[in-house]
This record gives C-alpha cells, sequence and structure tokens, in this order.
C-alpha cells in the first residue's frame, strides 16, 4: 500500500471525526464569517479611495483567512494529544505518513473556508478581482504552505504545556514571509497582473516547507 | 515459525532526577513474563519503553526476529503490540472503523470480516461494532483495545493492566488471548492483581527506586 494511500487514510479519519464533531470546521467559519462581517462594517464598499484599496483589501482578506485558519488548522496534532489517541497512532503509523494525511486535511479545510470567505469578501467589499485565475493560484499555494507550516507546528507543540503560545511564538517568523509574498501576489492579482514572482516564491516557500516537514516529522512527533 | 525475541538491555529511566529503574536486562522470546510492583514503581513506563511509546533515559531495547534481518522502524512498531489503561481510540469512529482505520494506515489490508473475526474474539457484539467508542462503556472500551493490541498478530504482546474494569466474561476472553499469544510468542504483563499472572514463565518486580528480579 503506498505512502499516499496511508496519507489520504488519515485524512479521510480526520475528515470523518471533523463532520461528526464539527470542531474545527465551526470555529474557522464562525471566525471568519465575524472577521468578514467586522470588515465590511468598518470599511465597506464606498469606505475607501479606489487608489488604496487593493493593497488594504488583499492585506485584510489574508488577515481574515490566517486567523480563520489559525484557530482550526494547529488542532491537528493538539487534537490527538487532548483525546489521548496519539499513543495508538504513535504506535501504528510513521510520523511521516500522519504529518502528510493531517496536512492534507487542513489543506482542503483552507481551501473550503476561502471558498466561503471570497464570494463574501466579493459582496461585502465590492472587491474587483483583476485576474481570478492569478488569485486561485495564489490561494493554493498560500494555502498550501499554511496548512503544511501549520501541521508540522502542531506536531511540534502538541505535547507541550502552554501550546497555544508556544504555536503562535512559533508560527510568526515561519508563516510571516509567506503572508507578506501571499498578499504582495493578491494585490498583483486584484490589478490584472499574473504575480508570476510571487507564486515562484510562494511555490519554493511550499517545497522548503514539505521537505523540512517530512524530513522532521518524526522529531517532532515521535520524540 | 521464526521466533521474536524482545531484549532489554541495561534500562534506567529517570525523572527530574529520581530514578524510576536502572540496570534492567531480561529477554523474552516465548511465554509470559510479568512484571509487578506497586502503584508508582514504573510498571507502565517499562512497557512503553518496551512497546516503543517511551524512551529510556539509558539502555536500550532490541526486537530481533531470528534468521531474519533487522527490522524496520515501521516493522518494529507493528511487531510489537500494545495496550494500556491510557490508549484511547477514535470516540467519534465505530470499532470497525477504528480497526479499519489503523490497519490501513499501518499499510495492512483490512478486510471487513477479518475485522468482525476480531472484534468479535474479544467479545464485542455485532451490534456494538457500529456504534461510535464515545458510547461505550468502561469494559467494552477495555475490550477494544485488547483488539487493537493484537490487530497485526504481532509475535510480542505487552500489556499494562488488561483486566481493569471488565466483568468475569471479559477476563476470560483476556486470558484467552494471552494464552494464545502466549503459543505464538511473548506476552509481556503488568499488574497489581496477582491473579492475572497465570505460571508465568519470567517474573520481575519492580520497586520504584530500584529493582528485585
Amino acid at each position: 500500500m503506498s505512502g499516499l494511500s496511508r496519507a489520504w487514510a488519515v485524512c479521510a479519519k480526520d475528515a470523518t471525526q471533523e463532520l461528526r464533531r464539527k470542531v474545527a470546521m465551526v470555529a474557522v467559519f464562525f471566525f471568519a464569517a465575524t472577521a468578514l462581517t467586522l470588515v465590511s462594517f468598518a470599511i465597506g464598499p464606498f469606505g475607501l479611495p479606489a487608489a488604496d484599496r487593493p493593497a488594504l483589501e488583499a492585506a485584510l482578506l489574508w488577515i481574515i483567512l490566517f486567523f480563520a485558519a489559525a484557530t482550526g488548522l494547529p488542532r491537528a496534532f493538539v487534537a490527538e494529544e487532548e483525546a489521548g489517541t496519539g499513543l495508538a497512532l504513535r504506535k501504528t503509523v510513521p510520523a511521516a505518513v500522519v504529518l502528510a494525511g493531517k496536512t492534507l486535511f487542513n489543506f482542503v479545510l483552507f481551501l473550503a473556508m476561502a471558498a466561503v470567505t471570497i464570494p463574501g469578501f466579493l459582496i461585502l467589499l465590492d472587491w474587483k478581482v483583476g485576474s481570478p485565475l492569478a488569485v486561485a493560484a495564489t490561494m493554493v499555494a498560500g494555502g498550501y504552505g499554511l496548512a503544511v507550516v501549520s501541521t508540522f507546528l502542531s506536531a511540534l507543540v502538541a505535547r507541550a504545556g502552554q501550546r497555544n503560545v508556544l504555536f503562535v511564538l512559533i508560527a510568526f517568523p515561519l508563516i510571516l514571509p509567506l503572508l507578506l509574498t501571499a498578499i504582495s501576489a493578491t494585490i498583483e492579482a486584484t490589478a490584472g497582473g499574473f504575480p508570476l514572482t510571487a507564486l515562484r516564491v510562494l511555490v519554493a516557500y511550499d517545497g522548503a516547507a514539505t521537505c523540512g516537514a517530512y524530513m522532521l516529522a518524526s522529531v517532532a512527533w515521535e520524540d | 515459525m521464526p521466533t521474536t525475541t524482545i531484549a532489554a538491555e541495561n534500562l534506567e529511566k529517570s525523572f527530574s532526577g529520581t530514578r524510576l529503574f536502572s540496570g534492567l536486562s531480561f529477554s523474552v522470546s516465548r511465554g509470559l513474563l510479568a512484571v509487578a510492583g506497586r502503584n508508582g514503581s514504573g510498571k507502565t513506563t517499562l512497557l512503553k519503553i518496551l512497546a516503543g511509546l517511551a524512551r529510556p533515559s539509558s539502555g536500550r531495547v532490541r526486537v530481533e526476529t531470528e534468521g531474519a534481518p533487522a527490522l524496520s522502524a515501521s516493522e518494529r512498531r507493528l511487531a510489537v503490540g500494545w495496550a494500556g489503561p491510557d490508549l484511547e481510540l477514535y470516540g467519534e469512529l465505530s470499532a470497525l472503523e477504528n480497526l479499519r482505520f489503523f490497519r490501513t494506515a499501518a499499510g495492512r489490508g483490512a478486510a471487513e470480516d477479518d475485522l468482525e473475526r476480531r472484534l468479535a474474539a474479544v467479545g464485542l457484539a455485532r451490534e456494538a461494532m457500529g456504534r461510535q467508542v464515545a458510547e461505550y462503556s468502561t469494559g467494552m472500551r477495555q475490550r477494544l483495545r485488547i483488539a487493537f493490541a493484537t490487530l497485526f498478530d504481532p509475535p510480542v504482546l505487552v500489556l499494562d493492566e488488561p483486566m481493569v474494569g471488565l466483568d468475569v466474561e471479559g477476563r476470560d476472553t483476556v486470558f484467552r488471548a494471552i494464552a494464545a499469544a502466549r503459543e505464538r510468542g511473548a506476552v509481556v504483563l503488568a499488574s497489581n492483581d496477582e491473579r492475572d499472572f497465570v505460571e508465568p514463565e519470567q517474573r520481575i518486580e519492580l520497586e520504584g527506586a530500584g529493582r528485585r528480579a
């Protein structure tokens, strides 16, 4: 049985659990909805000069996505430890397989959240997107990076005390370059361009994060 | 059938400067190794070290199969079955879904009739197999833990207080599982109840700050 099908089993297990208890899903979607509503009331479709809109809208969109994701994505491994199921998982499944499966689940969760948030953003803030394809590519590349880093850090802090504080402290310097690049790509895409350089940086970040997480999975989760 | 041996070599475990046990060495290939000792003497820690779920402060655990190359990390992980009081399975999944998930994620096949047979062997009724584990009683959870420990037919079975929460029928079921495991390999069993040790081939008694074998 291939590593991919085993990782898929982990992802499917997480999805089944989530659909039955709806902890991460509810937290993520409610945070996104609340933040989106607040932003739309504060700024609204007419609250800003047209020239200032692309940069601010791109930043706000990623802030909403990031903080909404931060309420659910770090639970990947933390939930296993809190439920006491981490021992069974460590006993039977290699760390790299668990990490891959949980990253996949977090990535799907992020895309689902983006698929709900972005239409809301388009409507409530009257967001004008010049290049929808480039925005979609930015969401995929940025979302994957966010998923892999959050999942890995979740494994790292899962058995630590004060894990929430620890997660934020470690995540900040690791995720900041990703967010800045994603915002820059979204600004360019909003203006109608195709942010090739920024997307290349995001893909390189995703590749480096995946390799690093894969190599350190065992240390983070098993030791 | 090739014999698999689990051997502890000079194991030591300390927590915050307090030595739980030290100089612990033994080897078991077939039959029952009883691990006794009062509460806090380190039985659970020792069994977790044997199962690969905790690291000793010094010393090592070897798991070797006669006439076979060294076991990979994945093979070793599955060669030692483990169940203990702090083993929890997924409450949102049914017993069948739990076993199916662990078999699949470990890269082994998960035939439905085989999984049902395993659950029936630990005394879970057919109706209970499809129910979410969160709804299980303490005894049913314990039976499921035993099914998990034997899920990969491991040549070495490590059981920590396997009779806790079980009724008479449940205890008989676990005794049968232990007897079958003793036939095909080694069983390491820790308990506070002497009645759980049926004619052990070896015995270790832990005292917390040292060891008496």
